[in-house]
């Protein structure tokens, strides 16, 4: 596990899972335009795809993604990893290992590959607030917590909006805390040295 | 200032004292029971002692300068850096907290 290469996307899933139900819903199409262009069948051919992909779109990567997470958790309770930080992004997730100092990430657009690493192998942490603008347009649409492993770029986003809040602002300073808290617990993990015989 | 319930008189801060409430932040959730307070909060010495992402409590014991009756505010907040996001704030006047605070 410990020379694992993080991967964020699996290129081969997420272009499966957007071109998939575009190339069923051709083939559909194609089908009724030449052996069905009017009927029940054709009603079927024409709306059933388009419906069926706008499901697997809409709920289709949070289903896998949430149920592979369940799956990272029993996986690590049952290997004796102490999960005492998890914290759920909205495309990733980190679980944190302070004890024997390992962590466990799995991300959205990579679900079927967990990693597993020691915290050792992170070289920076940060928090990003996401502050810009001057004056009373000082704020912010998104605050972060970053950290890199080898040399990949990971954001965990603590708070997302499409508004502009300021800096001030109760969502704003609890992804600060969130953020803060997580890069505390990182550090800490990352100055533990790693048990032998766990995840080796 | 708060004035004390019976005389209504404005009541003097007697002794103020930071707590740390093992609460993660994302997690508050609001308690009016005095009998919360008593059994989960840490007594810290400065706001730098509580581990960042937890709640802090802040209770003043204030006490009526004619008639004697005392008061305790407890106002709970989440530090963030050098900014105190405000979460609850409680006034218990039937001494529910009064022992507590001695301590």
């Amino acid at each position: 596990m410990e020379n694992i290469k993080v991967k964020k996307i699996n290129v081969v899933y997420l272009l499966s899972y957007i071109l998939a139900p575009m190339l069923i819903c051709a083939i559909c199409f194609g089908i009724g335009i030449k052996f069905f262009p009017k009927g029940t069948m054709a009603v079927v051919l024409f709306m059933g795809p388009s419906i069926l992909s706008f499901i697997w779109w809409t709920f289709g990567g949070r289903i896998i993604y949430k149920q592979n997470q369940k799956k990272l958790e029993k996986q690590l309770n049952e290997n004796g990893f102490e999960r005492n930080h998890t914290f759920y992004g909205n495309g990733s997730m980190i679980v944190v290992d302070v004890v024997h100092g390992n962590i466990a990430l799995l991300f959205f657009w990579n679900p079927f590959e967990n990693f597993i690493l020691p915290a050792s192998r992170i070289t920076k942490t940060w928090v990003d607030d996401g502050k810009f603008g001057a004056g009373i347009m000082e704020g912010s649409s998104r605050v972060s917590f970053l950290l890199t492993i080898d040399d990949v770029k990971i954001r965990i986003n603590t708070f997302t909006s499409n508004q502009r809040f300021r800096m001030d602002s109760d969502y704003i300073l609890t992804g600060i805390s969130k953020a803060d808290m997580m890069v505390n617990v990182l550090e800490e993990a990352r100055s533990k040295e790693k048990q032998n015989g766990i995840f080796t | 200032m708060i004035g004390a319930g019976k005389c209504q008189s404005q009541m003097e801060e007697k002794k103020r004292q930071l707590y740390m409430l093992p609460m993660i932040v994302g997690n508050y959730t609001s308690h009016e029971n005095a009998e919360y307070y008593k059994k989960n909060l840490i007594k810290v010495n400065q706001k730098s002692d509580i581990p960042t992402g937890n709640y802090a409590c802040g209770m003043i014991q204030y006490e009526c300068p004619e008639c004697g009756h005392e008061a305790v505010k407890l106002s709970i907040f989440l530090p963030v850096r050098d900014i105190e996001k405000q979460e609850d704030a409680f006034l218990f006047e039937k001494g529910e907290l009064d022992d507590f605070i001695r301590k």
